[in-house]
């Protein structure tokens, strides 16, 4: 006989299974650390690729300056002001992703837990009826 | 009110129906206009610029998630703009990669607000999306508008100035580089756009979440309104003589569209809200449930029942089940169906009419009847009068004050 609850508690688990728990679950297979680490190391190197973009952009903006200062420039100050440049940006940018992935892991831990409890309680449904079907 | 509630309820029904067709096809058309608006505006290279091209670029993009729309109509822009100049390519280039990777990466879902954007420009309907942004996404969504913002600004730019960046030798290409950048760096009215939109979209996102009634009303003007007054201000500080005809025009398209959205997307009934207050150990609860708007579609069943004049009538409704009477749901509403049509028909046949076909007209008993929210739905239910005028309710309350008094009789 149909069990219309189990079939409610299944039908919404395969709803989550395919839409947002499929990104919960990939999330759910990492340690918090190693996740948030993992997004960090990809913002430093896209945070690199944009600045290493905009660097260039700002050379050809400013690319007759550079050919008439050039000898006159401090270089070693140049190149100091650049590196230092760039480490706010990759600080500030790994900063924004930690906050931001800390939180999307704390979310999807939580959903998961929901889920894993819906998963128990359709295995106690389960041995319920096959109790009362052995009485 | 009732007919547009009905072809709402129309509407969304036939979109669910069909919703394995209607979502392929909705992508295959968004797909489409973007491609050909890209085309009709900076249509450099001539390949890409057939029917044949868009239409199979848009049938592909309709099987693919949406974003692979928003990556086509960038390569499509790209491909554009390297038939007119490197520099264009460079620059424009150089802006969608610092957008796809500091920020898109974030919020792949707001991806689709930067393809929307440049496309209600052209349409000449851009304040609809800082006040529906506000209303149906996040406060994030400033980000993805804003790029949105600036990459209409810097294709329109391109295209307006299509001689210069043509134009010129190969050992101009720095100083097209430049006057490109300039552009980004030093448009005001795009700055102002930008800032107004943004400013738009918070507060329209703020009022709307706040708890009084008509607050996605109160948004939706409020927000057209500081649209209005952040460019007008805008324009005087920077001269940057935009119609104001056109952006008070404008903007009550806007909030009509916008109002249109509401329609679909928030419909409620504030006449029929409820406060509910109630603890728990931890907790006092100030609950306010405002029932939503929905209307059940008419669905008039037409059954024939045959009897046989001067023989018992033989009723066409058969009754099926254990016997219980299902309390509610679709098993209850067939139930009271089916007793109304025997009790219709032997009414009919105890009266000598004796024809030998009868046409009942079966409606529905939810039939114009406002359905209420899931929290309210079980009281509305209960509120439902019986054919003394009594809700259940009374009922209940009746029969256990009859049951007192007998008691109290007994006692005696």
């Amino acid at each position: 006989m149909l069990n219309e609850s189990r079939i409610k508690l299944m039908t919404k688990m395969a709803s989550y299974e395919a839409n947002e728990g499929k990104k919960n679950m990939a999330i759910g297979t990492y340690f918090k650390g190693d996740y948030i680490g993992k997004e960090v190391m990809k913002s430093i190197i896209y945070a690199t690729i944009a600045y290493v973009l905009v660097f260039a952009l700002y050379v050809c903006y400013d690319f007759e300056f550079f050919m008439q200062d050039i000898y006159k420039l401090d270089l070693l100050e140049f190149g100091k002001s650049i590196i230092v440049q760039y480490l706010k940006l990759v600080v500030g940018y790994g900063m924004i992703t930690y906050i931001v992935y800390a939180l999307r892991y704390q979310s999807a831990r939580r959903s998961l837990r929901c889920y894993y409890n819906n998963l128990r309680r359709l295995n106690s449904m389960y041995r319920k009826e096959e109790q009362e079907k052995n009485k | 009110m009732t007919q547009l509630l009905v072809i709402r309820e129309t509407i969304q029904s036939f979109i669910g129906k069909y919703e394995n067709y209607f979502r392929p096809a909705s992508k295959f058309a968004l797909c489409l206009i973007s491609l050909l608006m890209i085309n009709g505006s900076i249509g450099y290279t001539e390949k890409i610029t057939g029917l044949a091209v868009v239409l199979i670029v848009s049938l592909l993009c309709s099987f693919l998630p949406i974003n692979t729309i928003v990556v086509a109509s960038a390569l499509f822009v790209l491909l554009h703009l390297y038939t007119l100049s490197l520099e264009s390519v460079i620059v424009v280039g150089a802006l969608m990669m610092l957008m796809f990777l500091l920020y898109f990466r974030f919020t792949p879902k707001d991806t689709i607000l930067l393809l929307l954007t440049p496309l209600c420009f052209v349409l000449k309907i851009p304040y609809v999306i800082p006040l529906a942004a506000g209303l149906v996404a996040a406060p994030s969504a400033v980000i993805s508008v804003g790029c949105g913002v600036v990459m209409y600004y810097m294709l329109s730019y391109i295209s307006a100035n299509t001689v210069v960046l043509a134009g010129g030798v190969s050992g101009e290409m720095l100083a097209k580089i430049k006057f490109l950048i300039d552009e980004l760096l030093f448009n005001r009215e795009m700055l102002m756009v930008v800032i107004s939109f943004a400013i738009t979209i918070i507060t329209v996102n703020i009022i709307r979440r706040l708890s009084v009634d008509y607050a996605w009303d109160i948004a939706i003007v409020t927000g057209a309104l500081m649209n209005i007054l952040i460019i007008l201000i805008g324009d005087l500080k920077f001269g940057t003589y935009i119609s104001i005809v056109g952006l008070i025009f404008g903007s009550i398209v806007g909030v009509a569209i916008v109002i249109v959205l509401k329609f679909f997307a928030f419909n409620v009934d504030y006449s029929r809200t409820e406060h509910v207050q109630f603890e728990d150990d931890e907790y006092y609860y100030y609950v306010k449930a405002v029932p939503k708007n929905t209307l059940s579609l008419a669905d008039k069943k037409i059954k024939k029942i045959k009897g046989q004049s001067g023989q018992k009538p033989q009723s066409s409704v058969k009754r099926e089940g254990s016997g219980r009477i299902p309390a509610e749901g679709k098993d209850a509403t067939e139930y009271r169906v089916r007793r109304s049509a025997t009790r219709e028909n032997e009414r009919s046949n105890s009266s000598g009419n004796k024809s030998g076909t009868k046409r009942i007209i079966l409606p529905d008993e939810d039939l114009n009847a406002i359905n209420v929210s899931a929290g309210v739905r079980e009281e509305a239910a209960s509120r439902r009068q019986d054919r003394n005028g009594m809700t259940s309710i009374e009922r209940a309350a009746a029969a256990k004050a009859r049951s007192e008094r007998e008691e109290r009789n007994r006692r005696q």
